[in-house]
């Protein structure tokens, strides 16, 4: 809600805070601030602050408007309001609009008023600034003025052609087969829609003339000759005017104040602003009586409460008098009835109907930087333990103990039983129906990079909610692969050697827990999976099981380093040296070899730099000793954070690394 | 100091012998045990959850804009009404259901919202919910029990506020914002349970009230490691996960 700053301060008689404290202000006491712009005049001068006000989904029932927004303002700060001016508008005409509701339910109230007017007249140049501010385009001083209003108080109102209203005004449902012409949309073009059932319209004898808070039809639109008016201010219901406005892609801040809900009282409030803006405007209008149909009057609601529960609830004291201030500001009638109160809520407050909503007007007004944390009391005993719960962090500290690490995977995917009914793509439609299949390829994209993060094997597992048309459940799944050749050893060996720990941790019988698995193999690797629900049933929670039996472990202090998104190249070395040689005096002529090569300024950002910054894992993997002398087996993973590396390049690296180490008299292989 | 210079210290190909937890189940188990202490018990629920537990119990209205097909992800052809979770809420009513006052729970989970990703947004994520129901609870509970769990995390000198909010199930509700590094970050809802949530549930709300809060862990996880995408959490890359 766009809030122009001169606006807002046409309700006090004292000057605003500056926009930056109002900022502040609203943030602490009332909404979220989207934004704060200047808003600028055709000469580009700074002529007013717009603030751009989240307001809350509760209170757009009454703060989606300037007049709203001030009375926060008054809460707030409690600067005086300006005064009104009475209104010297007189009745000139006895025209009027024969108003009927058909739908009650739907039309709490319509109140309507017949204007005539010679010539067009004006908008003053300051409404038109403070339109212009908020984002609404001036069109003319009728439409103008039902928009001022409508953002000045929260009603939103309409005006037809009289002449072309033919017949008596009716609000109804739209009957079958029903169509309207909209008024021209910006781009000039009218749209016909074809009413369907649950859609309300205003009509007269011969059809509607508007969709019913949503938006008018061209038959009865005023035009720049239109010299007869009919004005309505109207209270329509939320839903309804939510579902048709949004049926027909047609929402507007008009349809948007009816769907928040607005009380019928503002009705007359809005007729009486609409009818002073046009008189302004034009000042020789007629305007003729006001036509009232407010079937059944709107009542306000009433809280009961102890002042007490305030302070209660908050866990705040706060004085008895200062709350009532509060409620006292925002008009609510604040009556003590034997150490009770009785509070009479304004109409347009839809949001206060229980105590709770008090003590929420009070907290934030009085302040939440009040609140002081304390610690609920503690309690005595040993917290419950919840066996899934349990039984999946044990099975989790177990395979991490063993080298598995844990992934979260994607639930929505292209394959299952249960689907969602609008998906974000058509490969995730389908909520998973296991973990396998995730697993699998999360297993086979992570061997690709089994050199780069260090790794002779991928060992992966993952515990997750899985769908079927029978219900839901929770697995298990472990994924492997061997990557450093090793005799006899595969993906399906390091996951039954893990099922088999797993089962002697749990106490569960290995060959029991083995029938519950469904394993997958692909070459060599494999993925299995098991439902945990399966598996609680024949395993034992231990007597007096609590949390603290699990390692919950540090968390991890490090800061994640970006991945390069580049491919990265391995290489391997082999040297023979002297046995009094040792490894790491290897190590470091191989790396004082890198240093001396310098490589160009677009691999490191800091400028120049040399080979070893593209070296990101080295590692001893083999070692022998033959006739007197020892062999040392490098592999060296290369990458670079900024672009793809060529093999040309790294086959530089190794040619210098080579010539360094023949030079110390050593054999390389 | 660049990545290549500091694994390249890394000597072993064999050195890394533990496997790595997820990143979310590390910040679970940094959080919970603030809870314990307080005797708070762990509790779980269905991912794919009925409307009544997701929406309606939780006070949110019939014709609520949450409840459209652009937030939630609802499911095709079911007899009843059913969504991908689109918060851990749905859990305290079925706590509620189950148990009696005083009750004190944590649920972590995962939870959906359909809206398009990006590097803070992805359709599924990780919540952390915590539910407490006695007699005389106040906000100041809920703020001390926040400043507790927070300052845990991200160390001593965090300082927590609350600002006003709405959200349906509770009353008053706040946004809590936590400042970190001289900067203040929104992380999470929070309130005072309300009465026709209680209702709902089975709960006499003239003899109980209650706290509840919920806050992305995920989005905990980003800042305490340092972490610039949400997605990287769930393409199963070792290369992210065993850095931690």
């Amino acid at each position: 809600m766009k809030i122009s700053y001169n606006w807002l301060q046409k309700y006090f008689s004292q000057p605003l805070p500056s926009p930056e404290k109002l900022e502040e202000l609203f943030i602490f006491h009332a909404c979220e601030i989207e934004g704060v712009e200047s808003a600028k005049n055709s000469d580009g001068e700074i002529i007013d602050t717009v603030l751009d006000l989240k307001v809350l989904p509760d209170r757009a029932h009454y703060a989606l408007c300037h007049k709203g927004i001030a009375g926060e303002v008054f809460s707030m700060i409690g600067i005086p309001y300006k005064s009104k001016e009475s209104s010297n508008i007189v009745v000139a005409t006895d025209e009027k609009p024969t108003i009927k509701i058909d739908a009650a339910s739907f039309c709490r109230r319509y109140v309507g008023r017949y204007v005539e007017i010679s010539d067009s007249g004006q908008s003053s140049a300051e409404m038109i600034a403070q339109l212009n501010a908020i984002g609404q385009r001036s069109i003319g001083p009728i439409v103008d003025a039902t928009n001022y209003v409508m953002f000045d108080i929260g009603q939103p109102l309409h005006a037809f052609d009289a002449d072309k209203v033919k017949g008596k005004i009716v609000v109804r449902a739209a009957k079958l087969g029903e169509k309207i012409e909209l008024l021209d949309s910006s781009e000039g073009v009218g749209r016909n829609i074809d009413l369907a059932e649950g859609d309300y319209v205003i009509a007269d004898d011969e059809g509607p003339i508007a969709i019913a808070g949503v938006k008018g039809g061209k038959r009865a639109a005023i035009t720049a000759e239109t010299k007869h008016l009919i004005l309505e201010s109207a209270n329509f219901d939320p839903t309804i005017v939510r579902k048709t406005s949004t049926k027909y892609d047609l929402r507007s801040e008009s349809s948007k104040r009816y769907e928040n809900e607005i009380t019928p009282e503002l009705a007359m409030e809005g007729m009486k602003e609409l009818t002073e803006l046009i008189s302004e405007a034009i000042p020789d209008a007629k305007f003729g009586p006001i036509v009232d149909v407010y079937p059944i009057k709107a009542v306000q609601t009433v809280i009961e409460m102890d002042p007490g529960y305030i302070s209660e609830r908050l866990g705040v004291d706060i004085p008895s008098e200062t709350s009532e201030k509060i409620l006292e500001s925002m008009g609510v009638l604040v009556t003590d009835v034997k150490q009770m109160w009785q509070l009479t809520i304004p109409f347009n407050r839809f949001d206060l109907t229980i105590s709770d909503d008090i003590v929420e007007e009070v907290g934030r007004i009085n302040g939440y930087d009040k609140v002081i944390g304390i610690l609920p009391p503690k309690v005595d005993g040993v917290v419950k333990v919840l066996p899934a719960y349990y039984l999946s962090e044990k099975i989790k500290n177990i395979l991490v103990s063993r080298g598995f690490s844990e992934v979260s995977l994607y639930t929505l995917v292209a394959k299952g039983e249960v689907e969602t009914a609008k998906p974000l793509a058509r490969d995730k439609a389908f909520a998973r129906m296991n973990l396998n299949d995730g697993m699998l390829s999360c297993v086979e994209r992570n061997v690709l990079n089994a050199d780069l993060i260090g790794l002779p094997s991928i060992k992966i597992f993952e515990i997750g909610h899985v769908f079927s048309n029978t219900g839901e459940s929770i697995h298990l799944s472990i994924g492997a692969a061997q990557v450093k050749k090793v005799k006899g050893v595969n993906g399906k060996k390091l996951i039954m050697e893990v099922i088999e720990i797993i089962g002697k941790e749990i106490g569960v019988d290995v060959a029991a827990l083995n029938s519950m698995l469904t394993i997958v193999e692909k070459g060599q690797l494999a993925v299995c999976e098991l439902d945990l629900g399966e598996l609680l049933k024949v395993y034992k929670l231990p007597a007096n099981a609590s949390y603290t039996d699990l390692d919950f472990g540090p968390t991890s202090a490090n800061i994640y380093k970006k991945i390069s998104p580049y491919p990265f190249i391995v290489r391997d070395i082999a040297v023979f040296v002297p046995e009094a040689v040792t490894a790491e005096q290897v190590w470091a002529e191989i790396e004082s070899a890198m240093k001396t090569l310098t490589i160009g300024a677009a691999d490191t950002k800091a400028g120049e730099g040399n080979a070893l910054q593209l070296l990101v894992r080295h590692s001893l993997f083999d070692t022998f000793k033959k006739d007197g002398k020892t062999s040392y087996a490098y592999r060296m993973v290369f990458q670079s954070m900024e672009r793809t590396l060529t093999d040309d390049e790294v086959a530089k690296i190794m040619l210098s690394i080579n010539s360094v180490l023949k030079g110390k008299g050593w054999e390389v292989r | 100091m660049t990545f290549s210079s500091i694994t390249a210290k890394v000597m072993s190909m064999e050195s890394q012998e533990k496997g790595r937890l997820h990143p979310i189940t590390q910040v679970i188990r940094a959080i919970y045990p603030v809870f314990a202490e307080l005797g708070f018990e762990i509790a779980d629920g269905p991912e794919l959850e009925d409307e009544f537990h997701n929406f309606d119990a939780l006070n949110v209205p019939k014709d609520h804009p949450a409840r459209d097909m652009q937030d939630t992800f609802w499911i095709k052809d079911k007899a009843e009404r059913m969504v991908l979770r689109t918060h851990t809420s749905s859990v305290q009513i079925r706590y509620m259901e189950n148990n009696k006052p005083p009750i004190r729970i944590v649920v972590p989970g995962k939870v959906f919202r359909n809206e398009a990703t990006d590097s803070t947004h992805e359709a599924q994520f990780h919540q952390l919910e915590a539910l407490y129901v006695d007699k005389n609870v106040t906000l100041a509970h809920l703020k001390g029990v926040l400043e507790t769990m927070f300052k845990r995390i991200f160390g001593d000198d965090v300082v927590i506020r609350f600002r006003p909010s709405f959200f349906p199930f509770v009353e008053p509700g706040v946004e809590v914002d936590m400042r970190w590094k001289g900067k203040w970050l929104e992380m999470g809802g929070a309130g005072l349970v309300h009465p026709n949530v209680f209702k709902a549930a089975g709960i006499d709300p003239r003899v109980y009230q209650g706290f509840a809060f919920g806050f992305g862990l995920d989005r905990v996880a980003m800042l305490k490691f340092g972490i610039d995408d949400i997605r990287s959490l769930y393409n199963g890359d070792l290369r992210l996960i065993n850095q931690f």
